[in-house]
């Protein structure tokens, strides 16, 4: 190729400096806009708070709660939904409500539908109790109206129908009553309700059999007859098994094994 | 025909097995939900007293009311009250009507009594526990004990029949009778480590060492106690031998930096401990002799006061402040998967429950210069991080110790500068002051 240019003007385009100011100053602008760009969105970004860690303030306990666990005690009340009782503490200890007498009508007809059913024979007679000493208060929770205790436990108060337990053949439900009691405390604390649909019709059963070791151990369990709604099966299948132990069966009983039909009803 | 007879034995065997199968003499038990589930109504009636010698009444009463508590305190009994018992004391199965008891006012389900004498130096109790509602075999249980009489044993024969009846009515879940906790005394002058009977009886320095012992943790044997103790070259992690009654080497809590917090795993083999000998104070797990050390977490920010989860002896949960404020955190025992528990606030000393699914902290969840704030014991399910507070404006409470039987906390509570050692029943009820003399701290309940 033929050099166009002569050596005089090549020699001195070698020599001219490159223009360096107006890039640098321009490079200079946009790394300043960069940079001030990044610094702005620093501090307007923090002015909008973002939770990493999972919801702010006092009350953030999560509520999703699918495996069963509850304190191995009896309690008088299910569970509310409420982590602390209320936030406003009232000033003094909150009186017991006094037990509204209900006003009998001497003159109104009862009318079959709407009588209250009789309130079950067994809390009547915990009450009748007049002479106890009143238990010690100090460190109750006393505050607001209601009890807090969202954590279930391990019995509550039944307030479903309370049927006799039906005992078949062989004696041991009318010789180890107490036993066949264990078993229903023990199982009302490991089947857990929530883990049915809620679309299971109320009052639907699954029965299920199950064999208990001379130590208390539930092996081999079955489903007898199912209730039609799999996870209120699968559910009272789980609560079987997390069962460690029922407790060892009664010394009197001679047998290795002792076979259980529990139903669960929704 | 000659094929016929050679399986003939064979289908004998075939139907002699169907046969046995169908002639386990098994019985049968039908329940379901919803059958209404109480506290169990247990009366504790006044033993018997057989015999004239001069000890017996002394022996008795200490016998009868340490029975009466060790039941009350179960946590699954509706006790009767003494003053509505029938007075009568009876000594044997053939002398007690039950009618008596399962009628009103008592409305007992199930009746505790027997018979108590000190004859010749020896304390024998005979007990029964009988099913009040069943009155052709109410048999539940019958006890013989056979001890030195003094006033200890009546206590310690009391305790195992409570522990008895609590294991036969409590769903197999053993009672806490017989249990002790260790905790901190500064009484003598130094901070050393006491033990005591469960219910606050019987207690009685361990260490002598004249220098600051803190966070006792008993072995799940029973036979030693690690505890943090201020030595010669700072804080050092020790062990005391219960069975030989001295102090015996760990070798891995004595290097350079703080060592303290210790915790025993479940089945007495690792020892965690925080050690700050890199510079911060890090979780460190070493063999129940002292060897195998090695390190666990490495984050900046102190990380102290592991404990083990008792059921699979393979996690921890710690306090980190790694994000400011100190916060439980669990990770498996190689340092994997830390999951955070708390979400803010002021959280310290977990202790993780025997069947492995809550903790109990000491919580303040408001923390903060002039935040209605107060140090409260909290018990927290793992799986779902639901949490109950269980102590509600009353002193500052820390150091909560789960019981064996997951049903009882113990933890210290602080108010006006004394420090004293409470139980309480895991859902925040029936709360009782253990310990009256001097400061105590830092309880631990025993494994067994």
């Amino acid at each position: 190729m033929m050099d166009l240019l002569n050596d005089g003007e090549r020699l001195e385009r070698e020599l001219t400096p490159e223009p360096i100011a107006a890039p640098a100053m321009g490079s200079l602008l946009l790394h300043g806009v960069l940079a001030g760009g990044l610094f702005a969105y620093a501090i307007i970004g923090g002015l909008f708070h973002h939770n990493f860690w999972g919801s702010p303030g006092a009350g953030g306990a999560i509520q999703v709660s699918l495996v069963s666990s509850a304190l191995p005690l009896p309690s008088d009340q299910p569970p509310n939904q409420n982590v602390l009782s209320t936030e406003t503490p009232s000033k003094a200890p909150a009186e017991p409500a006094p037990k509204a007498k209900q006003a009998v009508d001497e003159t109104a007809i009862p009318i079959a539908s709407k009588q209250k059913p009789q309130p079950p024979q067994k809390q009547t007679a915990a009450k009748t109790s007049p002479h106890q000493p009143q238990p010690r208060q100090d460190n109750r929770a006393q505050y607001g109206e209601q009890s807090g205790s969202s954590m279930p436990r391990a019995t509550q108060a039944q307030t479903g129908s309370i049927g006799p337990t039906s005992v078949s053949e062989g004696d041991f439900g009318s010789r180890f009553g107490y036993y066949v009691d264990g078993i229903n405390r023990k199982m009302a604390t490991s089947w857990y309700r929530p883990e049915v649909d809620p679309r299971t019709p109320k009052g639907a059963r699954v029965y299920l059999t199950f064999t208990i070791n001379r130590a208390g151990n539930p092996s081999n369990v079955q489903i007898d007859r199912s209730s039609g709604s799999t996870t209120l099966d699968r559910s009272c299948q789980r609560g079987v098994q997390r069962v460690d132990t029922f407790g060892p069966l009664p010394t009197a009983y001679n047998q290795s094994t002792l076979k259980v039909s529990y139903y669960c009803e929704y | 025909m000659k094929a016929f007879f050679r399986i003939l034995p064979v289908s004998f065997v075939v139907l002699a097995c169907l046969a046995g199968s169908g002639l386990s003499a098994q019985d049968w038990v039908h329940t379901g939900t919803n059958l209404g589930n109480d506290r169990i109504r247990l009366a504790a009636a006044d033993f018997k007293p057989v015999g004239q010698d001069p000890q017996t009444p002394a022996l008795k009463a200490a016998f009868d009311a340490t029975l009466y508590n060790d039941l009350n305190s179960a946590g699954i009994f509706d006790l009767v009250s003494k003053s509505l018992i029938p007075q009568a004391t009876p000594g044997s199965p053939q002398e007690i009507n039950l009618p008596q008891w399962s009628a009103t006012p008592s409305n007992a389900a199930m009746v505790a009594f027997g018979a108590l004498s000190a004859t010749n130096g020896r304390l024998v109790v005979y007990g029964w526990l009988f099913d009040a509602h069943n009155t052709v075999s109410p048999q539940v249980l019958g006890k013989q004990y056979n001890e030195v009489a003094s006033q200890d044993m009546a206590r310690t024969v009391a305790h195992r029949f409570a522990d008895e009846i609590i294991l036969r009515l409590g769903g197999g879940i053993n009672g806490i009778a017989e249990t002790k906790i260790f905790f901190v005394s500064s009484r003598s002058g130094t901070k050393e480590i006491w033990e005591m009977d469960y219910d606050g009886q019987n207690e009685h320095a361990v260490t002598h060492l004249g220098t600051i012992s803190i966070s006792p943790r008993v072995s799940p044997d029973n036979s030693r106690i690690s505890f943090a103790s201020l030595g010669r070259d700072g804080w050092d992690v020790r062990m005391y031998s219960l069975e030989l009654g001295r102090m015996v080497n760990f070798p891995a809590g004595t290097a350079g930096g703080s060592n303290q917090s210790p915790a025993w795993s479940g089945d007495g083999t690792k020892i965690a401990f925080s050690s700050s000998r890199s510079g911060d104070p890090e979780i460190y797990i070493a063999d129940a002799s002292g060897g195998n050390l090695r390190r666990v977490t490495n984050f900046r920010g102190p990380d102290v006061a592991p404990c083990w989860n008792p059921r699979t002896n393979a996690q921890i949960a710690w306090v980190s402040g790694r994000t400011g404020l100190p916060q439980i955190y669990t990770m498996d025992q190689d340092g994997a998967n830390i999951q955070r528990m708390t979400d803010g606030g002021y959280a310290i000393s977990p202790s993780w429950s025997p069947s492995g699914q809550f903790l109990t902290f000491s919580w303040n969840r408001k923390y903060g210069p002039g935040a209605p704030g107060g140090q409260d014991i909290y018990v927290m399910d793992i799986a779902s991080k639901r949490w109950l507070q269980l102590t509600h404006e009353a002193g500052s409470n820390d150091f909560p110790s789960w019981a064996p039987d997951g049903r009882h906390i113990v933890f210290e509570r602080a108010i006006g500068g004394h420090s004293q050692i409470w139980s309480m029943l895991a859902d925040g009820t029936e709360q009782h002051q253990l310990t009256h003399t001097g400061n105590n701290f830092m309880p631990n309940w025993s494994w067994k």
